[in-house]
């Protein structure tokens, strides 16, 4: 299958996604406050700390703001895009459905990765972006066309290492049979990503940035406005949003080749 | 009375062996939990590296109360309890209950009471194999009186835990997907009982009002009277009053929302 043609399949599960989420608006409203309540609880615990303190690792608040701010935003992607499908994927190991996904002409990873698009989710990182924006604004600056388009490029990376990480945890499912909890897996790792990585100290840093990069996912992005441009770090983080996306499909097609139909 | 505890007992016991198949998932979670315990960590490390206090408290004490909120997490907590409760209304597993003598809440409760022992168990093991890491965080010097107060404070928490699942589960009478619900109220019950900052570290005003609200007994209570943010025995009484009158409060709520619930129940099927 070409890439257009695989364009194109997503494309109709986003217009199969928003008729449902039509038939469906109150779950859509619900679901928004849900995520805004969440979204506050993290700027409270912000709010609180700048009670006490000035700077958190040489982060002052806006600066902090901007780093939750990024963190939130490539958070909110990803469970607008791919978080349903990707945690579906251990029910349907499990049950036998995935059958469904192996007998479409398309690789199964994306399949059951596009399978949907949660509207609420795409509608906060709306959300997510205000934030940053009130940050930079905050830290008083007026970032160039080319700043913001960096900045973009790596949080778009940034989504990568949150799909990877995530297909790597639920192909996990192909070896063990039933795998509750990994939803508090992904937000436990990622909570890593609001701290400022001078934070961490030297086991921590380790880690959350040579063997689990959850941390430079966000704080790469966020230096971007924060310390100028940075090509080593732009560099790092493609490097690594590559070198874990190969992995990860990697290991979920190893997993594949374990799984039994559950069909007769 | 005998035959009571008798059909109970039996629950008790079903919620134990129900409890083990998912010891690995709580293992698993436990595992996360360190994460979280670790990200706590640098992060007030980081902010108290220019000061030796915040709100009164060092950083031991301040680590202290976040290990001992996830130790208490894992004895009290309603995990899922409140989705458990909403899928048997959905599918209609609930109907066997209504032409049982036995009454739904008590045997829930039960059933997290057992669930909570298993998980309290699984969770000693990574807690004493970490411990040379966290050790220094126990809380110390304990004086006795806390101890004493922990054990009735800790069960009410668990209490009102279960209660709030319980009534948000048998939403599932009026909606069909419940989940928005369960999570929204985890937000809010997240932030005010403490799991994000320790309470009273907010406002003045904010904490005072916080101590009206069922989410400061879910959690942050025992967990204040066993490292020290409840100051004296007056306060801990005073305290637990409040305690004791929102756990009959949500359970008198429990009661209506069931029965009001039933109303509109129709169970279908032979």
């Amino acid at each position: 299958m070409t890439l257009a043609a695989y364009l194109r399949i997503w494309l109709a599960s986003i217009r199969y996604s928003v008729v449902r989420t039509m038939m469906f608006r109150f779950d859509f409203f619900l679901w928004v406050i849900v995520d805004v309540a969440w979204m506050s609880v993290n700027l409270l615990l912000l709010e609180v700390l700048f009670n006490h303190t000035d700077s958190i690792a040489g982060w002052t608040k806006p600066e902090m703001m901007l780093l939750f701010g990024t963190s939130m935003l490539i958070m909110r992607m990803f469970i607008g895009l791919f978080f349903t499908n990707l945690f579906s994927v251990d029910r349907a190991v499990r049950e036998g459905t995935f059958d469904f996904y192996l007998a479409q002409p398309g690789n199964p990873l994306f399949m059951i990765s596009t399978r949907k698009v949660d509207l609420d989710g795409v509608f906060n990182t709306g959300l997510a972006a205000g934030i940053v924006i009130y940050a930079v604004r905050q830290m008083g600056l007026a970032p160039s066309a080319g700043t913001i388009a960096l900045y973009a490029f790596m949080v778009l990376c940034g989504l990568v290492i949150h799909y990877a990480t995530v297909v790597m945890l639920v192909s996990l499912s192909f070896w063990i049979v039933r795998m509750q909890g990994l939803e508090g897996g992904y937000f436990s790792i990622f909570d890593l990503s609001r701290l400022p990585r001078r934070a961490l100290g030297r086991v921590l840093d380790v880690v959350f940035v040579y063997i689990i990069p959850a941390t430079i996912v966000s704080n790469f992005p966020a230096e971007v406005f924060r310390s100028g441009i940075n090509p080593t770090q732009t560099v790092w983080l493609a490097l690594v949003a590559g070198a874990w996306l190969a992995a990860a499909a990697t290991l979920f097609h190893l997993g594949l080749r374990r799984y039994s139909s559950a069909s007769s | 009375m005998t035959a009571l505890f008798d059909k109970y007992r039996h629950v008790f016991a079903m919620g134990l062996q129900s409890g083990l198949v998912y010891r690995w998932n709580f293992l698993l979670r436990v595992l996360f939990s360190l994460l979280h315990l670790a990200a706590l960590y640098a992060l007030w490390s980081a902010t108290y590296a220019e000061r030796d206090t915040i709100g009164g408290y060092s950083f031991q004490q301040t680590m202290s109360y976040f290990l001992c909120l996830v130790i208490a997490n894992y004895l009290i907590s309603a995990f899922n309890e409140d989705y458990q409760i909403g899928e048997e209304i959905r599918g209609g597993t609930i109907n066997q209950f209504l032409t049982k003598p036995i009454d739904y809440y008590t045997y829930r409760l039960t059933i997290f009471f057992a669930n909570r022992l298993v998980t309290g168990v699984v969770v000693a093991i990574p807690i004493l194999v970490c411990l040379p890491l966290v050790g220094e965080f126990l809380p110390r010097d304990v004086e006795p009186w806390r101890w004493v107060v922990l054990l009735p404070s800790i069960l009410l928490s668990a209490i009102i835990q279960f209660s709030v699942a319980y009534c948000f589960g048998l939403l599932a009478f009026w909606f069909l997907e419940i989940q928005g619900f369960v999570i929204l109220s985890l937000a809010v019950e997240t932030l005010l009982s403490g799991q994000v900052f320790p309470l009273d570290l907010m406002p003045e005003f904010l904490f005072r009002l916080s101590q009206w609200l069922p989410f400061y007994y879910q959690a942050y209570f025992p967990v204040a009277i066993v490292t020290g943010r409840v100051p004296d025995p007056a306060a801990a009484q005073h305290g637990m009053m409040i305690q004791l009158l929102w756990v009959l409060l949500l359970m008198g709520l429990g009661r209506v929302l069931w029965h009001r619930g039933l109303r509109r129940h129709t169970a279908v099927g032979g």
